[in-house]
């Protein structure tokens, strides 16, 4: 599987900082996208499309960087830009998960070094969203039944007991339970419990299939 | 201006009379040469300051036509109006009636305290003439030479105590007589100004770009309307120069002329001005004071961009092969913003430099633009909107970029604050600029804030009036003088719907109404 770029997302409603920052960022060898303005950006932009940092301006018209910061969550690192920032600023930015906060005009060393650290995580965050969509395009294979038995199966239950719970033979479970082993494609109950536990697939009660 | 007027008229009335007793008593029966500046006529302005010469009769005909004279000069000046409330103390009918006659609205200066000083001395001046007038006729054995004596001196003294300085000038510009106000106002001797140019005193009437000097002075003659004082720079004795305001007339006396120039100190007046500017200089400064936060915004921007093309082309030329168009590009960028934020600086100092006022034709919709650019990140942050309708018919106006630009910051930031409860995506501030008539244009500014108290629509004009918590109270009243000062006028009214819209509005074209730049 291809693996997608990495892509760093700037805002800022000057033209000239707009440009020079992407330039900046460019010259590091990351591709660039750039927006005038929180809602453009809000209109193009899939955020899980591609493991992504965004680069924010605080002063922005109409929505501002740390309402934008609100609507995203935690879907994507922020760095924030800021011409004038005052400590409540700040406090709330790195409160609501800010990746880090940095005053204009700004160092390449310290831009190029927050941004690294931001699409590290972007990355992290990419690859555990996309082993858990496979985990459960897997998971979304079984049936109801194998469900239930794969959900007593990694408690550690021998097949005896989960026969009796569900109130079945032996023998049935044990070819539910091969049937779960191939399509969560795993060979051992180990593997099964570790990526179980990974995709948090069981957790809350989730034992039907997801949309 | 308004007080100079009746003076110069009635010193011109003076002067006139003096003229004419003086030629009833030199030559009563032989016409004299035409043209000013005949040796006969120096001789007798000679005689006006040398207190040399002595009349020996009145001409009970020359003294009837003085006051018709007197009578018509006032109506030149004075627009016609009420009867006198008080008859004039007067032996001669004919006086009287001609002085009634001829200038009934004499008598509506006397609401001023200027119109009265000069209604007291006409009234004075009346008596004299009336008093030797009819002792002259009334009683024979009174001889007629004791008679004009008395009344040259009368008038002598009455040249000598005008309250401004009057100078009568020979055809080539020099002084042929100079009351006691003229010797002390320009610091020199009893009849040391007796032959000097009067260049000397005023140099602007060498230049010949000036009108001052010119064939064609105008007389002041009945009907005529009163040519405005011009504004010039006077020089003393001893160099130092002072404001004043000047009026050339030429007066004819049968077929004689003379010119008459009359000076007036306008010291006092710029000094108000100047204290005027130097308060709306402060508050100048203290507005910038108060937009220093989003001017420094201003400039980081660029600075912003700047340092990043500067740090973002090291790491292309370290690139192996350099991407030259692409530093290309950047450099390019540099310039562009260098020259941005230049221009914020020029913006800030344009405001907060303390030059003279300087009267230049000026395009409006620049002068409204550069405010708004400066207020463009104190708008962002008030999360305001600034909306121009600009008409691009509107001509040029004359006025001081600085001052007026002061005026277009001061409603903006009105605006702004009057907006400041409202919620943001409501809050917009439209400036128009239109032409009102031919020559008047007009500046709106709208807000959609709380809008004025109704009955408070004049005082916000006022000194010290203020709504603000921290607002001085200064703002709309130095706006109010600035725009005045330009020949304009400045006002509030509530919208129909929500907020207030100011108006201001300026008279376009050349308006000679401003003050000169040097004071």
């Amino acid at each position: 599987m291809l693996e997608p770029e990495t892509l760093v997302f700037v805002i800022d409603d000057d033209d000239s900082v707009r440009r020079a920052l992407a330039r900046l960022i460019r010259s590091a060898g990351h591709s660039v996208e750039v927006f005038a303005s929180a809602q453009e950006f809000l209109a193009e932009v899939d955020v899980d499309a591609h493991p992504a940092c965004l680069v924010l301006d605080v002063q922005l018209p109409d929505l501002d960087g740390l309402q934008l910061q609100q609507q995203l969550g935690a879907t994507l690192p922020i760095i924030f830009l800021t011409g004038h920032g005052d400590i409540c600023m700040t406090v709330r930015a790195m409160k609501a998960g800010a990746s880090d906060f940095l005053t204009k005009p700004v160092r390449d060393t310290d831009l190029l070094q927050a941004i690294e650290h931001a699409l590290e995580s972007a990355n992290q965050c990419f690859a555990s969203r996309c082993e858990r969509n496979t985990l459960r395009q897997r998971f979304n294979r079984l049936t109801p039944r194998e469900r239930e038995v794969m959900a007593l199966v990694v408690t550690g239950r021998l097949n005896k007991q989960v026969a009796g719970e569900l109130g079945t033979a032996e023998k049935t479970i044990k070819a539910h339970r091969a049937r779960v082993m191939t399509k969560m494609e795993v060979t051992s109950l180990a593997q099964l419990v570790h990526i179980v536990d990974r995709a948090q697939i069981l957790s809350a009660g989730d034992n039907r299939p997801s949309a | 201006m308004n007080m100079l007027f009746p003076a110069i008229v009635f010193a011109q009335a003076a002067v006139i009379v003096w003229l004419l007793m003086s030629r009833t008593h030199r030559n009563p029966t032989t016409s004299p040469g035409g043209g000013y500046g005949q040796p006969d006529l120096s001789d007798q302005i000679a005689g006006v300051s040398g207190s040399r010469f002595r009349a020996p009769s009145v001409d009970t005909r020359i003294h009837t036509r003085v006051v018709a004279r007197m009578a018509d000069l006032f109506a030149t000046s004075i627009p016609p109006g009420t009867q006198p409330d008080q008859p004039v103390e007067c032996g001669q009918k004919d006086i009287k009636e001609t002085l009634h006659k001829t200038a009934p609205g004499v008598h509506r200066a006397r609401h001023t305290p200027a119109g009265r000083r000069h209604m007291a001395t006409l009234r004075a001046l009346h008596r004299v003439l009336s008093d030797h007038r009819g002792s002259n006729s009334n009683n024979e054995s009174i001889t007629q030479g004791a008679s004009h004596d008395g009344l040259v001196d009368d008038f002598r003294n009455l040249w000598q105590s005008l309250p401004l300085a009057v100078f009568m000038l020979g055809g080539g510009g020099e002084v042929l007589a100079a009351n006691a106000r003229a010797e002390t106002l320009f610091g020199y001797e009893d009849g040391e100004m007796i032959g000097k140019p009067v260049s000397l005193l005023v140099p602007e009437v060498d230049d010949p770009r000036s009108s001052l000097w010119r064939k064609d002075i105008p007389s002041a003659s009945p009907g005529r309307p009163s040519e405005a004082a011009r504004r010039v720079v006077a020089r003393r004795k001893h160099g130092t120069e002072f404001p004043a305001e000047i009026v050339i007339r030429r007066s004819f006396l049968r077929e004689d002329t003379s010119t008459l120039a009359f000076v007036e100190d306008r010291s006092d007046h710029y000094e108000l001005l100047r204290n005027q500017q130097d308060l709306a200089h402060l508050t100048r400064v203290s507005t910038m004071g108060e937009l220093a936060g989003s001017l420094a915004h201003e400039l980081n921007q660029p600075l912003t961009a700047i340092l990043s093309n500067v740090q973002a082309a090291q790491r292309f030329m370290a690139a192996d092969p350099v991407d030259v168009a692409e530093v290309r590009e950047i450099l390019n960028d540099i310039v562009q913003d260098d020259y941005r934020a230049s221009e914020v600086l020029r913006r800030i100092r344009a405001t907060v430099k303390k030059v003279d006022m300087e009267s230049v034709p000026l395009d409006l919709a620049t002068v409204i633009r550069d405010a708004v650019l400066l207020l463009h990140s104190d708008a962002i942050v008030r999360e305001t909107r600034v909306a121009l309708e600009i008409c691009d018919d509107v001509p040029a106006v004359c006025a001081d970029k600085v001052q007026l630009q002061q005026v277009a910051l001061n409603l903006l930031l009105n605006a702004f604050d009057a907006m400041s409860q409202v919620a943001p995506k409501d809050r917009v501030v439209w400036v128009e600029l239109t032409l009102q008539s031919d020559n008047m244009a007009r500046i709106a500014v709208r807000d959609c804030g709380h809008g004025l108290t109704v009955g408070k629509l004049d005082a916000i004009f006022k000194p010290f009036y203020t709504s603000k918590p921290h607002g001085l109270g200064l703002g709309l009243s130095i706006s109010r003088s600035i725009v005045e000062l330009h020949g304009g006028r400045i006002w509030a009214d509530n919208n129909l719907d929500r907020g207030a819209t100011f108006y201001v509005t300026l008279p376009t074209g050349n308006d000679t109404g401003n003050p000169k730049s040097r004071y």
